[in-house]
């Protein structure tokens, strides 16, 4: 009898992870469809949900006096319902843009234009973290005329309207579009896109989109 | 007959690979935001009294921008516009809008370019200059020129500390070419052959600069222009911006789950085993 329990014990537990075996494969043999983001509930349920902030608009400074601009602390964009503190980013090694670590917040590039000076200053989110939306989730779904609004360290907000909403592809980025100088304060809020290579962990497009500030 | 096929059938392979690759967004709606160039006015002769600029759409006599009683020394900000031919007019301040303005001239206004409309000279030889201004600067630089603008000081030495001229000797309502110039905060000084000033001012890379110098009520002046400005070090290559959450994917490996169905019947058959040769044996015993 002693002898025989383990000879038992063992053919049951082979049976058991057999089972397990099969139904894990059974289970993992069909794919996950993408998520897509849902269609924005419409201009009204968007602002009703995340009313725009209210504070005083500052038009942008004078050629000649540039004014100081404080440097952006938040954003909110009323139609896609992103409110998000701003972290400051800064070039990882190789030279490439530093990203948020954390999915649901974004950050704004400190080589680039405050938010409302004139330039363009340049805002980075992530659209999905490993599990679920990121914080420029519906980024895409943005365009020309909407709303988006930077609030500063000194309490004033810019008002930006959005111009244009581009899909660039990774191999191609127009550098010089992006980042180059423009003559007016401008914003450009960035993430990622197009088609997910499964191989590398990284989607092959990037979206950008375009605003300048409401004067 | 078969041309016609032929490209109908190219138009839809490259919409099917521009669908394929991402490309129809940027594609289509480049062909909306392509329009847009940047403008801006500038009363630069020392001598003429205020005027009213006018900016007409090519073709429309309702101005578009209107900028009332600009004086000597004067530069607007930017108006973006739609790109395509525009007119710039100037009246003396206050003149009636219908009335023969007293300059007038075309401009150009081409996607995503600036430039600045500025009335130069002497008010004897005003003229509209339009002045082409640039948007790109050489890697972790700023660009500076110099617009000349006094005529009390007919000619100018234009220095930056950072070392060097930026014009060495800048005749009366002309305008130099951009000076690359190192980021920092230099100090600016204009020398004429009576009068010179300076002035300290801070250059972040990748912005663009105009300095214009002036007949102030003591002697020369300079006023520091930001044009332009960018990420004075661009970032290489695209964003990383996702970790594809939220992705499809497609049915992972199989191997593991069969590995482990594999361990299973090994071990199950193992015991099985063991269980019946002690079975066997155990009958063989009793049995006799």
């Amino acid at each position: 009898m002693p002898i025989r329990r383990p000879a038992a014990i063992a053919f049951a537990a082979g049976l058991v992870v057999i089972v397990g075996g099969t139904a894990g494969l059974l289970l993992t043999r069909h794919s996950t469809p993408a998520l897509r983001p849902v269609a924005a509930a419409g201009n009204a349920a968007g602002v009703a949900a995340f009313p725009a902030p209210t504070g005083p608009i500052v038009a942008p400074p004078q050629s000649g006096q540039p004014d100081p601009v404080a440097s952006p602390v938040s954003l909110t964009i009323p139609l896609i319902g992103v409110q998000t503190n701003l972290i400051t980013l800064g070039l990882a090694q190789g030279g490439a843009m530093q990203v948020p670590s954390s999915p649901t917040v974004a950050g704004w590039y400190t080589g680039s234009p405050r938010p409302g000076a004139v330039g363009s200053a340049i805002i980075v989110g992530h659209i999905d973290g490993q599990t679920g939306p990121g914080v420029f989730f519906k980024l895409s779904e943005l365009r020309p005329g909407n709303d988006v609004y930077v609030q500063r360290a000194d309490g004033t907000i810019a008002e930006f309207r959005v111009t244009s909403v581009q899909t660039y592809l990774k191999d191609h980025f127009p550098t010089q579009t992006v980042y180059g100088p423009t003559p007016d304060a401008e914003l450009r809020l960035i993430t990622c896109g197009g088609a997910f290579d499964p191989a590398t962990r990284h989607y092959l497009s990037n979206i950008v989109v375009y605003a300048a500030e409401v004067k | 007959m078969r041309f016609p096929k032929i490209t109908r059938r190219i138009t839809l392979l490259a919409a099917a690979s521009a669908l394929l690759f991402g490309i129809p967004a940027a594609a289509t709606a480049s062909a909306s935001t392509a329009g847009t160039g940047w403008i801006r006015l500038a009363h630069l002769s020392p001598n003429t009294p205020p005027v009213d600029v006018y900016l007409y759409s090519f073709g429309n006599s309702n101005a578009q921008i209107v900028l009332h009683h600009v004086a000597y020394g004067t530069v607007s900000p930017y108006e973006t516009v739609t790109a395509g031919d525009y007119s710039v007019a100037m009246r003396a301040s206050g003149a009636a809008p219908s009335s023969q303005p007293v300059l007038s001239t075309s401009v150009n206004i081409a996607a995503d370019h600036a430039y600045t409309v500025a009335g130069m000279g002497p008010e004897s030889g005003l003229r509209l200059q339009v002045i082409n201004d640039t948007l790109t600067t050489p890697a972790g630089k700023s660009l500076v020129r110099v617009i000349q603008a006094s005529l009390k000081q007919q000619s100018v030495k234009f220095h930056c500390s950072c070392g060097g001229d930026i014009a060495s000797k800048a005749s009366f309502a002309s305008v130099s070419p951009y000076a690359p110039i190192p980021a920092g905060t230099w100090t600016m000084s204009a020398t004429g052959p009576s009068s010179s000033a300076s002035l300290p001012v801070t250059l972040v890379s990748g912005t663009v600069h105009t300095e214009v110098v002036l007949d102030g009520a003591n002697g020369l002046e300079i006023v520091n222009l930001e044009d332009a400005a960018g990420a004075g070090k661009p970032p290489v290559g695209g964003v990383t911006t996702g970790f594809g959450g939220t992705a499809g994917h497609g049915p992972g490996s199989p191997l593991p789950w069969v590995a482990l169905i594999g361990v299973g019947t090994l071990v199950a058959l193992t015991g099985g085993l063991r269980l019946r040769r002690r079975g066997v044996g155990r009958r063989l015993n009793t049995g006799i």
